[in-house]
């Protein structure tokens, strides 16, 4: 716990060089370095942003469970800051997977979007966690019923995450079955490094920006108390 | 080929353009929470001075 609080002290330091470099190795890797899809052509690049979006989202939206977990359990405000940061971050980087895949989806399927289990599901999510924002939003944030409440809410929603993971195992979809999270990737190795590239790197963004909307949620808890302050302060 | 290039330069765009909208949001959020912390503070900080008593020298 001891080196958790150290490395948080140190996030200022770590996360944005860090993520500065990741993400120019990224965008090195997916316009210069990747070798161009015989079949695809160009417009398979966006596989090295639309596939780490994916993955940031699940990322972000397992920092919000874990988050509402704790807020359940320890009763402390500060997990219901990371709840709603991390929230906020999923909720962008599930827009972009979105986004990303229609416009892939367009030349490569003819359509830009398809009423199947994983794009649906994926909807489902951003829109299930946008409720959740939006609630948020309407509340007070010093307000622990309401934590607990959209703790148990943000649980259940999560439920989805899975459903998504599997969907493409469990239903026919546009989406083809799992070429890289297998004993043998079916992606040549040049294709794979930039895309272990892209993840981290995007992966690191998703982390600093989670970091960076806890710090803000917990500056408006922390106002909420000045301001109670202030007011019996000068009642008093 | 164009066309491809079209949707990959829209793709790259809306994720750029969304993540850079969003830190500049994330951070005029950020500086104008914690100008008001530092002004409730002060203001917390100057109740908190002993105020000075009638009759007591100016300083």
């Amino acid at each position: 716990m001891r080196t958790v609080r150290r490395l948080y002290g140190l996030r200022w330091v770590l996360l944005p060089p860090l993520t500065g470099v990741g993400v120019l190795a990224m965008l090195a890797g997916a316009v210069v370095a990747a070798p161009t899809e015989l079949v695809e052509g160009d417009v398979q690049r966006l596989m090295y942003i639309h596939v780490p979006s994916a993955q940031a989202m699940y990322l972000a939206f397992g920092a919000v469970f874990v988050a509402s977990v704790m807020v359940l359990w320890k009763r402390d405000m500060r997990w219901d800051a990371v709840a709603r940061g991390a929230a906020s971050v999923g909720v962008m980087f599930t827009g972009f997977a979105l986004v990303t895949g229609s416009l892939w989806g367009k030349p490569t399927w003819g359509v830009y979007w398809q009423w199947d289990a994983r794009l649906t599901s994926t909807l489902v999510l951003f829109l299930v966690y946008s409720a959740y924002l939006l609630a948020r939003a309407v509340s007070d944030p010093s307000d622990e019923q309401a934590a607990r409440y959209s703790a148990v809410y943000a649980i259940v929603g999560f439920l989805d995450v899975p459903l998504i993971v599997m969907s493409v195992r469990w239903w026919r979809t546009l989406h083809p079955q799992p070429i890289v999270s297998r004993l043998d990737p079916q992606l040549p190795g040049s294709m794979l490094v930039v895309l272990g590239i892209s993840t981290l790197a995007i992966f690191l963004l998703a982390l600093w920006l989670i970091v960076l909307r806890t710090d803000a949620e917990r500056l408006g808890q922390r106002l909420l108390g000045l301001r109670a302050a202030v007011d019996r302060r000068e009642e008093a | 080929m164009d066309g491809q290039l079209g949707y990959l330069f829209a793709g790259f765009a809306v994720f750029w353009a969304g993540l850079f909208v969003y830190l500049l949001l994330l951070q005029a959020r950020i500086r104008s929470l914690t100008r008001e912390v530092d002004r409730l503070e002060g203001r917390l900080a100057d109740t908190d001075a002993p105020t000075p008593q009638r009759g007591s020298p100016p300083r």
